[in-house]
């Protein structure tokens, strides 16, 4: 019996290979999900009965080695050849030992990085696959994968119950792992069965299982490299392989889940816990627990506890016979009544013409896009500007008979609402908040259609808010939805962002023509008061002018009146006497040359221009 | 011992009953509607009414639920031409329902998404033949009254009906609507160069509009400033015009000695003359200067010839 064990092994290896390829040849012409994670895994048992296999076989060298050795030194008693050292006689066990250091963990660590690449893989694809089953082949696929899963399971099976009953530690992997294999086919051919039944998501609900699975198996092949570091090392203790997957053992038999959970618990615990009295009483009544577990779980379905702002609608076999609000309430345990809840109190929204940014901006320009806006279609009137342009400003004219008479604009309307009547929101639609979502984006296309751009850029938009609010609510209302809309904003309305900055530059415009009428208002009104001012001076110069010449000649003339008594009594000394007096005030500060002339023949030339200065900081003050 | 075999039993025999169950009932969803098959053949009528039903176990019966609510479906967002061969990219959604299950079930296999195929298609068409008979205006209009919204989609709704009720599809179409209207990238480009266009229009209103009105403000301030100093001076010559009346008055009292008042008149003359900053050459002879050739001097005096 015993030297079946390597037989037995080969076996596994050879089956797990041809199973394996098979498997794959398979599965590309089915296009199954569920065959790629079996072949996965198939593969990865491929590998664990090689390695198995071979660990086995140095075992068995090492054993006959051993044999040989101790049969040679029965026979020739002391020899030199036992005084050399271990290595140069005991090579097989020296071969054995390198593969138990080197090659096992990294063999463990090599599982460990396939598992996880093969999960990750299977569950990556399964997101991304577009092809479906093909339909005339699933038939003859399934039947093959059972043919694989009745192979696997008797030889797995066999393998099993030899690893058991001679407690070989080595075959034990490979034979969970071909007898897990026959369950992983047999779920394959049922997934494809299943499509071909026309439950076209069971190929991807098995494929996501065998994902899961091989997850779990590299996360429990990680653990145990992780263990294996901290594990107390009993000296002559024969340690488990490192590439056996426990989790393997208990889906190909679970009825070994206990046997396994106290072998585990030994193994690190270094002593009997199996042996423990409540691991014991939890073996005995393990199914009288689980029986009780069931019950308490069946019986936990008679409550129920409706949250805060929440109202939840019981249906007694499938018929909705209450509405719950807050608070816990019984009812028949499942599957006859069941509570479906909903967030009525809580204000949902929805967005209409925009995405919000997750990242969000402390400023919001037109010209910068943002918040993922889309462009709505508004009326125009055929630009009353451009009507009154001349035929000669032609190129605006030619544009704007060439584009249709529509404008565009970018609105971005968040509009809030609650459930007000449940039974409606979960019963009329399938998909209420999406069905609301349509038609709330409808009332704003049907309401911009009909709205100039101007008006609604400028003044419109305060009724716009308010009559959107309406008409959704009245849509909302004729369909059924049960909701309340409390706020309908038209928070940001913009021309699209490409013509955003020729909007500002119209503004700007506008604020250059004020600008320029307000400079010329400033400039009228110093022009106008100058004026004012000089005015005035003239006319008061004039005045004073009248006023002095008035009086300087009534005193002359009083003056006059004076003088001819006096001039008369000495006309000639009189007539001097002013003379001389004037000359010399007048004269006083004037330069003065006199030529006392002697020589009448003398030219003399006087230079009498003024002086310029060499320099105006050299200024002469005289 | 023999409690915990009780306990035991009824707990399995609870189980029993969910597995009997299981297999041999069903239960139907208050806006589900469901259809039950024997061998594969649909037994009439669909179940409509919520509650629990019974049914022979897999492979002899099987159930076919279906969701009796009012179910979405979205058209793809396409391009079409209108009567005036403007173009638009249009998008409608409609509410649709299973409105008999038992002549649903075997026109679509009972797969709700095969169905939504077909729909597609027949919406797709009846989207195309009304939208290709409206203009653009119908669409998108300064005055509402010419929008044609609601016409189009009941001749959509109508089209798509007709249809589904001629070949008894088992379907309702409870309502649809315009989603999504939009131009073409290209048109759209258009619209924004005219938009742009008009803005520039208006930027170029505005600015000689500006230009124009500052003129005008400039321009009347200035008149306005000519006339009021031109008015002063006006006033002032005729207030200098008085004045000057005023002052004849006393020439009369000059005319006493015509000789005096002249002499006196050109003395102030030349006083205000020579008020100015002047620079006066005189001979020898100008009074008073006349007197430097009359004062003795300490030279030696040119004895006169004998």
């Amino acid at each position: 019996m015993e030297r079946n064990v390597p037989k037995n092994a080969l076996f596994n290896l050879a089956l797990a290979i041809a199973v394996f390829i098979a498997a794959l040849a398979v599965t590309s012409l089915v296009n199954s999900l569920a065959g790629e994670g079996a072949a996965i895994f198939l593969g990865i048992a491929f590998l664990v009965t090689l390695t198995s296999w071979f660990q086995m076989k140095l075992e068995e060298n090492e054993r006959l080695e051993r044999l040989e050795v101790e049969e040679l030194a029965r026979t020739r008693g002391e020899s030199a050849l036992f005084e050399s050292k271990d290595s140069e006689v005991f090579a097989a066990r020296r071969s054995r030992e390198q593969f138990d250091k080197f090659y096992i963990p990294g063999f463990a660590v090599l599982l460990f990085v396939i598992e996880a690449l093969g999960a990750w893989f299977l569950w990556r694809s399964i997101d991304k696959s577009t092809t479906p089953i093909v339909d005339m082949r699933a038939t003859a696929s399934a039947a093959l994968f059972g043919i694989f899963m009745l192979i696997l399971f008797l030889v797995g099976r066999f393998s099993v119950t030899i690893a058991r009953l001679q407690d070989n530690r080595l075959l034990r992997p490979s034979s969970s792992f071909v007898l897990a294999g026959a369950y992983v086919c047999l779920f394959t051919a049922l997934a494809i069965a299943g499509v071909k039944a026309g439950f076209p998501r069971a190929d991807v609900w098995v494929a996501r299982a065998f994902s899961v699975v091989l997850g779990l198996i590299a996360a429990e092949t990680l653990l145990t490299l992780l263990l294996e570091i901290y594990r107390p090392r009993v000296r002559g203790k024969i340690s488990r392989p490192l590439y056996e997957s426990r989790f393997v053992g208990i889906l190909a038999q679970p009825e070994s889940l206990l046997t396994t959970a106290a072998q585990t618990l030994d193994y690190q615990f270094g002593f009997k816990v199996s042996e423990t009295w409540f691991f014991k009483l939890l073996k005995e009544n393990l199914f009288m627990l689980l029986l009780v577990q069931f019950a308490v779980l069946l019986l936990s379905t008679c409550v129920v506890f409706v949250d805060a702002g929440e109202q939840g609608i019981l249906e007694h076999f499938g018929k909705p016979i209450d509405v719950l609000d807050a608070g816990a309430h019984f009812k028949w345990p499942w599957p006859i009544d069941h509570v479906y809840r909903y967030r009525t109190e809580q204000i949902q929204s929805l967005y209409v013409g925009y995405q919000p940014d997750t990242n969000e901006e402390h400023v919001v320009l037109w010209t910068v896009p943002h918040n993922q806006e889309q462009n709505f279609l508004v009326a125009t009137h055929v630009s009353t500007a451009v009507e009154n342009e001349t035929p000669e400003e032609g190129n605006v004219m030619e544009q704007a008979l060439k584009a249709p008479p529509v404008s565009l604009i970018t609105v971005s309307i968040p509009i809030q609402f609650e459930i007000t009547n449940v039974m409606d929101w979960a019963y009329v639609n399938s998909d209420t908040t999406n069905l609301f979502a349509s038609l709330a984006t409808r009332q704003v296309v049907r309401y911009l259609a009909g709205e100039d751009i101007d008006e609604l850029l400028s003044s419109g938009r305060f009724d716009a808010a308010r009559l959107l609010q309406d008409r959704i609510q009245e849509d909302a209302n004729a369909h059924q939805l049960g909701v309340k809309i409390v706020f309908v904003g038209l928070q940001d309305i913009h021309p699209p962002t490409p013509v955003a900055a020729d909007y500002e530059k119209v503004i700007g415009a506008q604020q250059s023509k004020l600008a320029a009428i307000l400079s010329a208002q400033a400039d009228a009104i110093e022009t106008n008061a100058l004026s004012l001012a000089e005015a005035f001076t003239t006319t008061n110069l004039a005045a004073a002018s009248r006023f002095q010449l008035e009086k300087s000649w009534y005193a002359r003339a009083a003056l006059f009146t004076n003088q001819i008594p006096a001039f008369e009594a000495a006309p000639s000394v009189y007539k001097q006497r002013a003379y001389y007096t004037m000359f010399a005030d007048a004269t006083k500060n004037n330069r003065k040359y006199i030529l006392l002339v002697t020589n009448t023949q003398d030219v003399m030339v006087f230079d009498l221009q003024d002086k310029i200065r060499a320099d105006l900081l050299n200024v002469n003050p005289e | 011992m023999k409690n915990r075999n009780i306990v035991s039993i009824l707990i399995g025999a609870v189980i029993v009953v969910i597995v009997l169950m299981l297999l041999f009932a069903f239960q139907v969803r208050y806006a589900q509607v469901a259809v039950v098959t024997t061998f594969g053949k649909p037994v009439h009528p669909a179940i409509t009414q919520p509650g629990l039903y019974f049914k022979w176990p897999w492979p002899i019966q099987r159930v076919y639920k279906f969701d009796g609510r009012i179910q979405n479906l979205e058209d793809k967002f396409s391009e079409n031409i209108l009567h005036d061969n403007n173009n638009l990219i249009l998008t409608v959604y409609a509410g649709w329902k299973i409105s008999d299950a038992a002549a649903f079930y075997p026109k679509f296999a009972g797969s709700v998404p095969n169905a939504e195929v077909a729909l597609e298609g027949m919406l797709r068409n009846a989207k195309s033949a009304v939208v290709s008979s409206n203009t653009l205006s119908a669409f998108v209009n300064p005055d509402p009254s010419q929008l044609r919204f609601e016409q189009m989609e009941q001749q959509i709704q109508d089209a798509v009906q007709a249809q589904l009720s001629t070949n008894n599809y088992g379907i309702q179409l409870v309502f649809l609507g315009f989603k999504k209207i939009e131009l073409p990238q290209s048109v759209t480009q258009s619209v924004f160069d005219r938009m742009k266009g008009e803005r520039q229009v208006i930027i170029n209103s505005e600015k000689y509009e500006g230009q124009k009105e500052a003129t005008i403000i400039t321009s009347t301030a200035n008149r306005i400033a000519s006339e009021t100093v031109n008015q002063a001076k006006a006033t002032a010559t005729q207030i200098m015009g008085e004045g000057q009346a005023k002052a004849a008055e006393v020439l009369p009292i000059f005319e006493k000695d015509p000789a005096l008042a002249n002499y006196l008149l050109r003395l102030d003359a030349l006083q205000q003359a020579l008020n100015q900053k002047t620079t006066l050459i005189f001979d020898e002879r100008t009074p008073p200067f006349d007197l430097f050739t009359s004062i003795p001097t300490n030279a030696p005096s040119v004895a006169p010839a004998q």
